[in-house]
């Protein structure tokens, strides 16, 4: 059984339905922080914050322990090569997701360093 | 009442070509059918049922003919997902995620008649439905689904399920809504005796019965009182599952875990008050047992009115009991103008939704080939899957089909179907039923 280009579409295109309105917030707080700190001549390089960079290494450490709970399963059952390439794949999306909200609004709150 | 609207029945395959078929005929055709694969036909097409399959044809012929009347007969307003009942009925779903209206999935211009078939004669080609009006046909396509047969059980009725520790996901949602309610009254006891069964018949989703011993056991163990209760499972057949390697690791797992096996006895009766279940072997021994908590998965077959037509099996394995067709065509062995798909069928395996959506280009295919009266070149080679549920949280993706010794089909070579895994389970949690609701539409 294998699936097209546009198969792939269809399948994501429902699948993501249950979850749109929680994917515009997180991307409606991301934005929104990335333009107001931009706007205040805030650059991801030139701004140096070792918190936010801690916090985003736990949260990201932690969703290994979280997102296999989240689907109603448990660290336990991750197990084979694909499960945990997926689980760090994705728990590496956390940290960067959460990095790049936590940096600029650390430049936000305590200004530029 | 005749639902007649257009010429009268037309018997003769040319016939049916004069009716207007013309395929690739640019000329004077409605602009979706001078792009490729599209092919204009007055042809009559009624598919019976608006399940996974019935949906499906009715998307994909819709978009392939043009100018055929496309009728489905389907008495529900609602459909089902029925592959995440096995989910509502462990506790894992909560049951509004498991259903959807009909009207979504049906596309335009296909008349929906909202009645339920009650018999066909396949000689006048004609549909007669429980309020006796009539459908007449050129192409039949027959996607009833099965029927779930209680009678069979002495003393059974779904209306028990949820009471008398009576379990069974089958019967429907709120049934299996129920069935969660029956498990988690036993579970509040503290323990004793569980027992699972399976049918001597071919049953839908037949990892089902399965998935329900093994998320039950999930719940069990996660109680840590697994030494209380004894589970015991019950099938009519020699085995546990169709794939050989998954029915050896079944026996195996099964045996790990305590988990009593039972073979080729299957269940006959049933005392819900005494809460005692009567359970006979092919030589007619019976074995009753007390239960506390009994998850029953009844006999099965085509509905009643498929069975009473001359559409059914007249001999060999599914003779009386499942539609006749060519396991590999799904075109009808006696009659060439009716085709079959899903459940209905006499297959050896392949009542699983994920085999409708093989099954779906296939009769697609061969029902255009025939209205162009070319040969039938799609094949099905009988592929199904199972997300065999182990635990609440780990499964297995076994795909695999009726061809070559029930080999092995996976669908993604990064994911091992001997291999239990976070993955397979996540595709069931969240990602089979994606996949189902763009079958329906004939998008994948």
């Amino acid at each position: 059984m294998s699936f097209s280009l546009a198969g792939i579409f269809a399948v994501l295109s429902h699948a993501i339905q249950p979850f749109v309105a929680l994917i515009l917030i997180i991307l409606a707080v991301l934005i929104a922080v990335q333009l107001v700190a931009r706007l205040r001549s805030y650059r991801t390089k030139a701004h140096h914050c070792k918190p936010a960079m801690i916090v985003a290494l736990l949260a990201g450490l932690s969703a290994v322990w979280w997102l296999p709970m989240l689907t109603h399963s448990q660290l336990g059952f991750v197990t084979s090569i694909v499960d945990w390439l997926a689980l760090i794949a994705a728990a590496l999306g956390v940290a960067l997701l959460v990095w790049l909200v936590l940096h600029p609004l650390s430049y936000l709150v305590r200004g530029p360093r | 009442m005749s639902r007649l609207q257009l010429p009268p029945p037309s018997p003769g395959r040319r016939q049916l070509l004069k009716l207007g078929l013309g395929a690739g005929a640019a000329s004077l055709l409605p602009l979706s059918s001078v792009f490729a694969n599209t092919i204009s036909t007055r042809a009559r097409i009624v598919i019976l049922g608006s399940g996974a399959a019935g949906l499906s044809m009715a998307n994909r012929l819709s978009r392939r003919l043009s100018g055929a009347t496309i009728t489905v007969v389907e008495p529900s307003d609602l459909h089902n997902y029925q592959p995440g009942w096995t989910l509502v009925a462990s506790g894992v779903w909560e049951a509004e995620r498991t259903l959807k209206p009909n009207a979504q999935f049906l596309p335009t211009g296909v008349d929906w008649v909202k009645g339920q078939a009650a018999g066909i004669n396949a000689d006048l080609r004609r549909i007669t439905l429980a309020d006796s009006s009539t459908l007449e046909y050129d192409v039949l396509v027959v996607a009833t689904g099965l029927q779930l047969n209680y009678q069979l059980i002495d003393g059974m009725s779904p209306k028990l399920v949820g009471r008398n520790g009576i379990g069974c996901v089958y019967a429907s949602l709120d049934a299996a809504g129920r069935t969660r309610k029956a498990i988690d009254t036993w579970l509040a006891q503290g323990g004793g005796q569980g027992i699972f069964t399976s049918p001597q018949t071919a049953i839908k989703c037949a990892g089902a019965p399965i998935k329900m011993t093994f998320t039950t056991l999930s719940r069990i163990k996660a109680e840590s009182t697994r030494e209380r209760f004894d589970l015991d499972y019950f099938t009519g057949g020699g085995g546990m599952f169709s794939q050989p390697w998954i029915n050896d690791f079944l026996k195996q797992r099964f045996d790990q875990e305590n988990i009593t096996r039972h073979h080729l006895q299957h269940l006959t009766a049933i005392d819900a008050g005494a809460k005692k279940a009567e359970f006979t072997s092919p030589n007619g021994d019976t074995e009753v047992r007390d239960y506390d908590f009994i998850h029953v998965v009844p006999p099965m077959s085509a509905p009643d009115f498929v069975k009473d037509s001359d559409l059914i099996a007249q001999e060999g394995a599914f003779k009386g009991e499942w539609l006749d067709t060519d396991i590999h065509t799904l075109q009808h062995n006696r009659y060439p103008e009716v085709f079959g798909i899903g459940d209905v069928i006499g297959a050896p395996i392949n009542k699983t939704a994920a085999s409708v959506k093989a099954q779906a280009p296939v009769v697609e295919a061969n029902i255009v080939a025939y209205l162009q009266e070319k040969p039938l070149n799609a094949r099905h080679n009988g592929y199904t899957s199972c997300p065999l549920i182990t635990d609440i949280g780990k499964a297995m993706l076994v795909e695999f089909g009726y061809d070559n010794n029930m080999e092995f089909l996976p669908s993604f070579s990064f994911i091992d179907p001997k291999e239990e895994s976070w993955s397979a389970w996540v595709l069931k949690d969240y990602l089979l039923q994606p996949a189902y609701y763009a079958m329906l539409e004939g998008r994948v």
